[in-house]
């Protein structure tokens, strides 16, 4: 009983954090219609980049989060402007465009890949912060992944008050919805495309230092975490947000169960388990096709 | 040069190829057998993703599947019966992800290849470590680095015979039309996701295959060696770099590539993976179609076209590997009434698009279905043609009901359509459209048959002059002749015009009526959607009026034109 309690509870944690992960990536895909294979770089550049602050320079995790955050966003910013404007500029349709832009950050992927085993070694890394434990309905959870959720919460929470309360909000919903229209109606489609990449760019890069309080990591682990949350993504039905936290909740619960009572080198296995249920049972996502 | 002349050569070069290991061994030959391995991968990836634009990530999964059959079986059965397993897994493989991805849209498959190799790896390794008790695995096949380089050349041939008579089939007419535009080949009568799922069976089963004979390679293999997902990207690299679209395009990638890595690899082997990386962002942004395409657009004469390349051998070989031809019901072809349907209701969330819609077409008349924009025309016509499923209702065509069959048997009994916002088939010329009409329908035409009825077709919409010209380069109202071609080469027993005269001007709209004047005189049954009053008038028939979705006329044209609740229905209350 302990132990079923006990992978409920880890497996919400990991899952909101892929549903985190998830929210990024809509945003990249769903609105920029860039589908960004070098989406989990980020992730894991996030994860050292708190790891050496946190080391190396006694930063805490939560305050490099300040510093990782707004970092990510303008790097992602100028990653659209300067590497995927070109394809978008050139492409003649959607097809095109998903086509040149998964080879881009296909590319993409290894040159970061590359540049990180290079800077931080092959191995895995981890660290120990707030690994106090909490006992919660019977079970124990460390504290870092309390925090580590809390956080996710209310950077998902924000981010859906900026979407539905505000103008930009509106206008980044508007892009995801259609993008022909929304320039008809007076809306800036890059800027807004630039301003959207950017932001799934600092969220992954907040889901990396958030992981990396209580996962080990190491420079290869990028193409799980896209995998993941491009799963997520489509169980979720591309767009929707409440549909990517219930997958993300869902694939966060089966792969502890899994690592628990089975073994923790199967999870990628129920990763793609899931998936193939969604796209025989549901393949336009559990909730639907609808949009941010 | 004649073809015996080729041949000649090509058997030429072959015996020198084959001759290599007799003079160079050690370093060289090494450097041979990564040439040649890395050839057949490449050359496998296009044979699928080259046509499609589907792009696969995961050929180290198949090659991994390959190399780890071959060292798993090694010891207890021959080296022939290895090869066959290792095809059959990557082909069961290949069958698990196109059955699940490959009937919907093409970024479901990417996504589902890109993980794919590390699902694997994990899987063996969680496999190795607890049932089989050790990580990796020492592999005791007999054979040397003359055997490796050998049987690759062997393999190479075999890849390069099945791609050139893919190029030469319907199958490979049908993958180009698929690339192109997917909506358009369902309806031109060909099973997409079978065609689809066959070559990327096909594509797999190569790598499987390069795998098992790389294995002896190692001698001692692991997950992490086999399913080591840096080949796949070397493979597409290789491939878009010498251009995925033609068979000899992943050659000519493939072999500066893999000198270029060695000397990387040798000198850099910390930085090869950025170096990768850069290499390939610049392919991606300055050679979007590789040497191939760059030569294809200097030179035309190179361009890979259909029509003179068809072959009945190729077709005849290939075939069995994916096409299963239908037979079209042609006893009760004199029926009248042609197409009936009844209870039709079709409804997009809470939005009924059509209800309860009846109505039948006699024999050789023309249809006109009219209506506000809205009313649910042109979802009637999705529903005849398979675009759309209904959640009620049944159309029957000549008795036989079309409900719940997908859009290519659909065409293949005999309905053909032309959309909306016309669809042609950009990069194909235009007699390579029209046959992508003829290839398919039952029977199919082939070879010089198709080329003789393509051009027939095209001088009947008055295209004659522009029979070679690619179909982009066409303007409108020539795309939507060329589109009308494509769907009369169905051979239609039924034809639907969706608004086929709209957007002409007045001159093109008569050349437009008298086009479709003469199809009614040579017997074509027409359903035709359309808002251009005069030419409904004096096309139609009868008239089939459609309001929110429900039909609230039919009659002949004067008549129905007259009806007070037609008048409201266009022009609102106070004009009635």
């Amino acid at each position: 009983m302990t132990l079923a309690i006990d992978i409920v509870l880890s497996g919400l944690v990991l899952g909101g954090m892929y549903a985190l992960f998830a929210l990024g990536l809509t945003l990249q895909y769903g609105v920029a219609r860039i589908l960004n294979l070098s989406y989990g770089e980020f992730l894991i550049g996030a994860a050292f980049g708190t790891f050496h602050l946190y080391v190396g320079m006694s930063v805490s995790p939560i305050l490099g989060l300040l510093v990782l955050l707004p970092l990510s966003f303008v790097l992602n910013w100028l990653f659209y402007q300067v590497v995927l404007i070109p394809l978008v500029r050139r492409a003649k349709d959607q097809g095109m465009l998903e086509v040149d832009s998964i080879l881009a950050t296909f590319g993409v992927l290894f040159v970061i890949q590359g540049v990180m085993t290079l800077t931080f070694g092959g191995q895995l890394h981890s660290y120990s912060y707030l690994s106090v434990p909490v006992t919660i309905l019977g079970a124990t959870l460390a504290a870092n992944r309390l925090l580590a959720m809390l956080v996710a919460v209310l950077i998902g929470g924000g981010l859906y008050l900026l979407l539905t309360r505000t103008r930009t909000g509106t206008a980044v919903r508007a892009v995801s919805v259609n993008p022909m229209a929304a320039q008809l109606s007076g809306i800036d489609v890059r800027s807004v495309s630039a301003l959207a990449f950017a932001a799934g760019g600092a969220i992954v890069a907040a889901g990396g230092v958030l992981v990396s309080m209580f996962l080990t990591f190491s420079a290869a682990m990028g193409v799980v975490f896209t995998m993941k949350a491009l799963i997520v993504v489509i169980m979720g039905g591309v767009g929707n947000m409440l549909g990517a936290l219930v997958a993300g909740l869902m694939l966060g619960v089966a792969e502890t169960a899994v690592a628990r009572l089975v073994d923790p080198g199967l999870t990628l296995a129920v990763t793609y388990a899931l998936f193939l249920a969604a796209l025989l049972w549901r393949p336009t996502g559990l909730l639907g096709r609808t949009t941010l | 040069m004649t073809r015996v002349a080729y041949l000649f050569a090509g058997v030429v070069v072959l015996i020198l190829l084959a001759a290599f290991p007799l003079v160079a061994s050690g370093y060289y030959l090494a450097l041979a057998i990564s040439l040649v391995y890395f050839t057949v991968l490449a050359t496998a990836w296009a044979l699928f993703s080259g046509p499609t634009h589907y792009i696969t990530l995961c050929t180290a999964a198949f090659f991994g599947i390959g190399a780890y059959t071959a060292a798993v079986l090694a010891e207890v059965l021959p080296w022939a019966v290895i090869l066959v397993v290792a095809a059959l897994l990557a082909i069961a493989v290949a069958l698990v992800v196109g059955l699940s991805t490959l009937r919907l849209s093409g970024i479901y498959f990417v996504i589902f290849t890109f993980g794919l190799s590390e699902m694997i790896r994990q899987l063996v390794a969680w496999y190795e470590v607890n049932i089989h008790g050790s990580v990796g695995r020492y592999i005791f096949i007999e054979t040397t680095q003359q055997g490796i380089y050998w049987r690759l050349l062997a393999l190479a041939v075999v890849v390069f015979a099945v791609g050139w008579l893919i190029g030469r089939s319907r199958l490979g007419l049908a993958l180009r039309v698929i690339g192109a535009d997917e909506t358009v080949a369902r309806h031109a009568g060909i099973d997409t996701t079978r065609a689809k799922l066959a070559l990327f069976a096909v594509s797999s089963c190569f790598m499987a295959l390069t795998g098992a004979i790389m294995a002896p390679r190692w001698t001692y293999i692991d997950p992490a060696i086999s399913f080591n997902s840096l080949i796949s990207f070397e493979v597409v690299i290789m491939a878009l770099l010498g251009g995925a679209g033609v068979l000899w395009g992943p050659l000519v990638g493939a072999v500066p590539l893999v000198l270029l890595f060695e000397v990387l690899t040798a000198n850099f082997p910390n930085h090869f993976s950025i170096l990768l990386g850069l290499i390939f962002i610049v392919i991606v942004y300055f050679l979007p179609n590789g040497v191939a395409g760059l030569l294809e657009q200097r030179i035309p004469r190179l361009r890979a076209g259909i029509a003179g390349r068809m072959s009945k051998i190729g077709e005849k070989l290939v075939r069995h590997i994916w096409s299963k031809p239908a037979a079209r019901t042609r006893q009760a072809f004199d029926a009248t009434p042609v197409l009936t349907m009844s209870g039709l209701r079709k409804s997009f969330g809470g939005l009924v698009a059509a209800d309860d819609v009846a109505f039948e077409t006699r024999r050789g008349e023309i249809l006109g279905l009219i209506g506000p924009n809205g009313s649910g025309k042109t979802t009637v016509l999705n529903l005849i043609s398979g675009s759309l499923r209904p959640d009620k209702g049944d159309i029957r065509l000549n008795g036989v009901p079309l409900v719940g069959l997908p859009a290519h048997r659909i065409a293949q009994l005999g309905v053909a359509r032309t959309f909306q916002l016309v669809r042609v088939l950009g990069s194909l010329s235009c007699v390579e459209n029209v046959i992508a009409g003829l290839a398919f329908r039952s029977p199919a035409l082939w070879g010089a048959e198709a080329v003789r009825a393509a051009r027939a077709l095209i001088e009947r919409v008055d295209l004659t002059e522009k029979a070679d010209v690619p179909a982009a380069q066409l303007t409108y109202i020539d795309q939507k002749r060329l589109e009308l071609a494509r769907a009369l080469a169905i051979d239609p027993v039924i034809l639907l015009l969706d608004e086929w005269l709209a957007g002409l001007n007045p001159k093109e709209l008569e050349d437009g009526i008298a086009v479709i004047r003469r199809l009614r005189d040579e017997g074509v049954t027409i359903i035709m959607v359309e808002h251009m009053m005069d030419a409904i008038r004096s096309l139609c028939d009868r008239c089939v009026v459609m309001n929110a979705g429900r039909k609230i006329a039919e009659g002949p044209p004067s008549a129905v034109l007259a009806d007070r609740e037609v008048v409201h229905a266009y022009l609102g209350e106070g004009d009635a």
